[in-house]
């Protein structure tokens, strides 16, 4: 039986899921921002048909925006979240698998689904998604990810497609990948493209035609798989269950600049306690934590300055305390007086589950004595702070945060506030 | 088996505590409670009003134009999104780019939404409006 895979993605996803609930900006330029209100992130085609880029600083654009009265939000993740998490599971009923890549994509396995009438089945799931939740979707097939993947973007790019494509049949297929530029194919990059390009590979044609083992010598596995792939040979399987993180990264900029020791390091903490959170969440324990602090890259009149620092810990952890005491460390040793900083982070690797026994170096009698961790303590604070939000923090992440970064223009939680309902007349 | 393996058993560094909840439940000290046998899930009102989780929306309503069938000020409507809009249905719709609730008529090939309170007027639907179904209103949450 032929393979059948959907790719169904979500069109401007935050700019749809914050039209549901203001239908007046439907046919409007509308906007969403990145954390801080700082770059665009999601935009609606009316804004895309006035050359605005992906993640172009507001700054940059804001006489477009003045000049064609475009309508902003700051990201309301808590939206965004609940929005998809009602398009994945309405997607749920189409196949017998699927895979949750990003927040607005889902890869779907339709073999033996639908192989009488394939468009009409992408249709179908089209029109149930916008139908359920409001937010429309465009579906691409074929026959691998690679190729579904293709033909979404095909879906997208190409109006009179009806927002649905399959790419099983070959003659359609080569005809795209004729006039589709190889930097469009799923997992080729920036620098791969150019060095395609040096050796006379524009199109998708061009790369789908290569022999696998050539392109794998002068490349590497992954672009010969994606050769494959282009061909109709499935080398990507779909993953069904979402892998524990091999890194947590909590990183912000802040609302405002900071000059002081104790304010970057109460963001430091809150980032601290984040990532520890997401940690327990996934049963996990870190050996190694790294932060770094910056200044704003954009604004060149300042002096800049950014480091980071990475220490490994001696017993694997979860606890948050151990984190923040292991942070203020770090920070200690690179941060420096006189500088506006806009920027800082944490980041944990050498993750593995907590119920791997720690290990204990005999060896290292290392200088960093940290407080031991606690995981019931760990445990109940998790089990408070789900039912009563942020109720309990670790002191060191201070009161009143006002490095909080900024979000002007974030729109009401339509659909997990009571106090936030939409209202109808 | 040819080879059995030796499991080396050591303390483990972090003695297991097990949790106890304060508030248990009564001790047991007489006889079994003889209802035991017959507990029941409890009853759970989203299983009342909410058929399909992912389609279902709480919108709260304004205004006085449905008093006539019990959606006050401030009342809590469910909407099911995935219901189709026929007619006799109350439905959530963009007018106009405005959310608004009325009920979905179709008289004589006439589609219209009507209010149902006599001050208010009904809508015609007619081509030059821009009348968008939101959803389906299923209950509305009351507070007395």
């Amino acid at each position: 039986m032929q393979t059948l895979i959907a790719l169904v993605d979500c069109n401007n996803f935050y700019v749809s899921c914050e039209r549901v609930f203001r239908p007046d900006l439907i046919g409007k330029p509308v906007a969403v921002l990145s954390n801080n209100d700082g770059c665009v992130v999601s935009r609606s085609k009316e804004v895309k048909d006035l050359g605005i880029k992906m993640g172009v600083p507001v700054f940059q654009i804001q006489q477009l925006i003045n000049q064609h009265q475009i309508t902003l939000f700051s990201s309301n993740y808590t939206l965004y979240a609940d929005m998809s998490s009602r398009v994945m599971s309405t997607l749920e009923a189409f196949a017998p698998s699927m895979e949750v890549y990003s927040i607005d994509e889902a890869f779907l396995d339709l073999t033996g689904v639908c192989h009488q009438d394939s468009i009409a089945y992408g249709d179908l799931i089209r029109k149930t998604v916008v139908r359920a939740t409001g937010i429309p979707v465009c579906v691409g097939m074929g026959p691998t990810k690679t190729l579904a993947k293709l033909a979404n973007f095909a879906a997208k790019k190409w109006c009179k497609t009806g927002g649905v494509l399959d790419l099983s049949d070959l003659v359609r297929r080569e005809k795209l990948m004729r006039i589709v530029p190889v930097s469009e194919v799923w997992g080729i990059g920036s620098r791969t493209t150019l060095k395609l390009k040096q050796l006379g590979i524009h199109s998708v044609w061009d790369l789908a035609t290569q022999s696998s083992q050539r392109i794998q010598k002068q490349f590497n596995i992954v672009v010969a798989k994606t050769v494959l792939e282009l061909n109709g040979i499935s080398c990507f399987q779909l993953e069904e269950i979402s892998a524990n993180k091999q890194q947590i990264v909590c990183s912000r900029s802040f609302g405002r600049r900071l000059t002081g020791y104790k304010d970057l390091f109460e963001a430091v903490a809150e980032f601290c306690s984040r990532a520890a959170e997401k940690l327990r969440k996934q049963h996990s324990v870190t050996g190694c934590m790294s932060i770094f602090i910056r200044t704003s890259p954009f604004n060149s009149q300042e002096p800049q300055y950014q480091r980071s620092a990475t220490i490994k810990l001696n017993t694997a952890t979860q606890d948050t305390r151990t984190l923040i005491t292991a942070a203020n460390r770090l920070l200690k040793e690179i941060f420096r007086a006189g500088y506006s900083y806009q920027k800082c982070g944490v980041q944990l690797s050498q993750i593995h589950s907590e119920s791997i026994p720690s290990q204990f170096d005999l060896f290292d009698f290392a200088d960093n004595d940290l407080p031991t961790e606690n995981r019931p303590l760990m445990a109940t604070v998790d089990q408070i702070n789900r039912r009563f939000p942020k109720a309990i923090s670790i002191a060191a992440t201070g009161f009143e945060q006002s490095w909080q970064p900024k979000s002007e223009r974030i729109s009401p939680r339509y659909t997990t506030d009571w106090q936030d309902l939409v209202c109808v007349k | 088996m040819t080879l059995t393996a030796f499991t080396l058993l050591l303390p483990t560094p972090h003695p297991c505590v097990l949790a106890i909840p304060l508030f248990s439940g009564k001790v047991a000290a007489g006889f079994p409670s003889p209802a035991d046998d017959y507990v029941e899930k409890t009853l759970d009102l989203n299983e009342l009003l909410v058929q399909k989780p992912a389609a279902t929306f709480f919108v709260r309503a304004q205004g006085e134009s449905m008093l006539g069938v019990g959606i006050h000020p401030n009342d809590i409507l469910v909407v099911d999104r995935s219901i189709e809009a026929v007619p006799g249905k109350i439905v959530i719709c963009a007018l106009n780019g405005e959310l608004t609730v009325k009920r979905l008529t179709r008289d004589n090939e006439q589609w219209q939404l009507k209010a149902e309170n006599p001050n208010y007027p009904d809508i015609v639907i007619h081509e030059e409006l821009d009348m968008v179904i939101w959803g389906v209103v299923t209950n509305v949450i009351h507070a007395l």
